[in-house]
């Protein structure tokens, strides 16, 4: 806590500023003027004049992470910040710091967010929907939002705290292991959701359930052609046609 | 009433838009949670929530990494839904076929959502001149609001997505619906099952777990097992 300078009504305002840390996203400088906008209660109250001006400057920098991982990356950017108004010397520049930390957290943040938590958060929450249950989209965002907002309130507090030791902490989580587990279990439950909704559909039009494992062939099939980049619109438009052929004929 | 119907259904495909990239990031526009709630304001959740849980995994393996603008299901699954039933209303028809219909529709439709996300962050690109100018001029709140005006452009890039959906969409579904309820309805319970599987088969195609078919099938194996049995 020693380093904690900012009024804490400051810090809450940089914290909220930084759900909107994508809403200019360009193609040019991506989150820059994010960044910018996020920092700038706190750059207002550490500069003044020329040093404000510098500050603010500093920040129109490419800049790309991935947004709930920015927190921390935000975070230890104010500490950087406040020891620069201090006159304090860090082995890393602010520049230096965001240059450095910025992909490896985007890629952490992809394989965490988008590639383990979200994707299990929606096969949990398509069994519910297979029920008919309207719990389904609550059960969804209260699985994704509460690692989400964690990591986002958390993130930023210890960010800003321990400064560029932040770093260290995160790698104590080791989140890409992380993110592995959650795409393994992941695979797991569509697995099940997958075998729950044919043997949904099979009892209701009548058929064995053990015609239900000719759909593994098909996923594998559909796997293949994806990822030697068939589009998912071309895949469904077609799978639709050849199922709707069948029915009509059969 | 229809007014009100189109005028609700946009705000949460711009409130949606906005959460897929510019702010908050709840996940409010993921299909399942986007779809059912313009159904429940529209008056037919469980509609909304077929929608969802057909469209949710269709492109949950693209991701949103670096310069990269995924397909827009957020307003597909809206558009979807508005399309099911308001037009499901008008032309005096309702059920699973209908709902499945208004997808199949609604999706290619949804292409034009990366085209207009495109613009959106083009248009932003010129925001850097805006800040920059008011920087060099020590106007740093000036600055910081033309971040904001980003979220303008990706609003509008929602609606006009949204719009072009329904638009079209209706359009086609008036002279598709005659034509193709009747296959649509024969096939409804095994493409209500088609679409996840799919979107599985897509996912597992790009999740890069090592093994990822053999737990796949070991899972699918195991559950259908126990489901027959049982």
């Amino acid at each position: 806590m020693e380093n904690a300078k900012l009024p804490r009504i400051v810090l809450v305002r940089v914290l909220l500023r930084s759900f909107a840390l994508q809403a200019s996203w360009n193609f040019e400088r991506l989150q820059n003027l994010g960044v910018l906008y996020t920092l700038g209660p706190a750059l207002r109250r550490m500069f003044r004049g020329e040093e404000l001006a510098a500050a603010y400057r500093r920040h129109l920098d490419y800049f790309n992470t991935h947004p709930f991982l920015a927190s921390p990356i935000l975070g230890a950017i104010l500490s950087l910040e406040e020891k620069k108004n201090r006159g304090e010397e860090s082995y890393l520049g602010v520049q230096e710091f965001k240059g450095m930390i910025m992909a490896p957290y985007a890629a952490m943040g992809d394989a965490l967010f988008w590639g383990g938590v979200r994707p299990l958060a929606a096969g949990v929450a398509l069994f519910f929907a297979a029920r008919q249950s309207l719990w389904a989209p609550a059960v969804f965002l209260l699985l994704f939002n509460l690692p989400h907002l964690w990591f986002r309130l958390i993130g930023f507090w210890r960010g800003y705290i321990r400064g560029l030791a932040v770093v260290e902490g995160i790698q104590r989580h080791r989140l890409p292991d992380l993110a592995i587990r959650l795409k393994e279990a992941t695979v797991v439950l569509l697995g099940g959701l997958c075998a729950y909704l044919v043997f949904l559909s099979l009892r209701e039009e009548g058929f064995s359930a053990g015609w239900g494992m000719a759909v593994i062939p098909l996923v594998i099939l559909a796997g293949r052609l994806a990822r030697k980049g068939v589009s998912t619109l071309l895949l469904v438009l077609v799978m639709s046609t050849i199922v709707l052929f069948f029915s009509f004929s059969g | 009433m229809a007014a009100a119907n189109y005028l609700m259904a946009a705000s949460v495909a711009v409130v949606s838009g906005l959460d897929r990239t510019a702010f908050l990031q709840l996940m409010i526009s993921r299909p399942i949670v986007a779809a059912p709630l313009t159904g429940w304001l529209l008056g037919d959740a469980a509609a909304g929530l077929l929608v969802g849980s057909m469209v949710e995994l269709l492109w949950l393996g693209r991701l949103p990494v670096g310069a990269a603008i995924p397909p827009d299901d957020t307003q597909v699954a809206i558009g979807s839904t508005m399309l099911a039933i308001t037009m499901g209303s008008r032309l005096g028809l309702s059920g699973p076929a209908f709902i499945i219909l208004s997808i199949l529709v609604a999706m290619p439709l949804g292409k034009v959502g990366q085209l207009f996300e495109r613009w959106a962050r083009e248009w932003n690109g010129k925001l850097l001149q805006k800040a920059g100018d008011a920087l060099a001029e020590d106007r740093f709140r000036a600055a910081e609001r033309a971040h904001l005006w980003g979220m303008a452009h990706f609003a509008l890039s929602s609606l006009a997505t949204f719009a072009t959906i329904v638009l079209v969409g209706s359009l086609l579904l008036h002279e598709l619906a005659p034509v193709l309820l009747r296959p649509v309805t024969h096939a409804a319970p095994w493409l209500r099952v088609a679409f996840p599987v799919m979107g599985t088969a897509i996912i597992l195609s790009s999740i890069n777990v090592r093994r990822s078919l053999t737990l796949f099938a070991a899972s699918f194996t195991s559950a259908l097992l126990m489901l027959w049995l049982l």
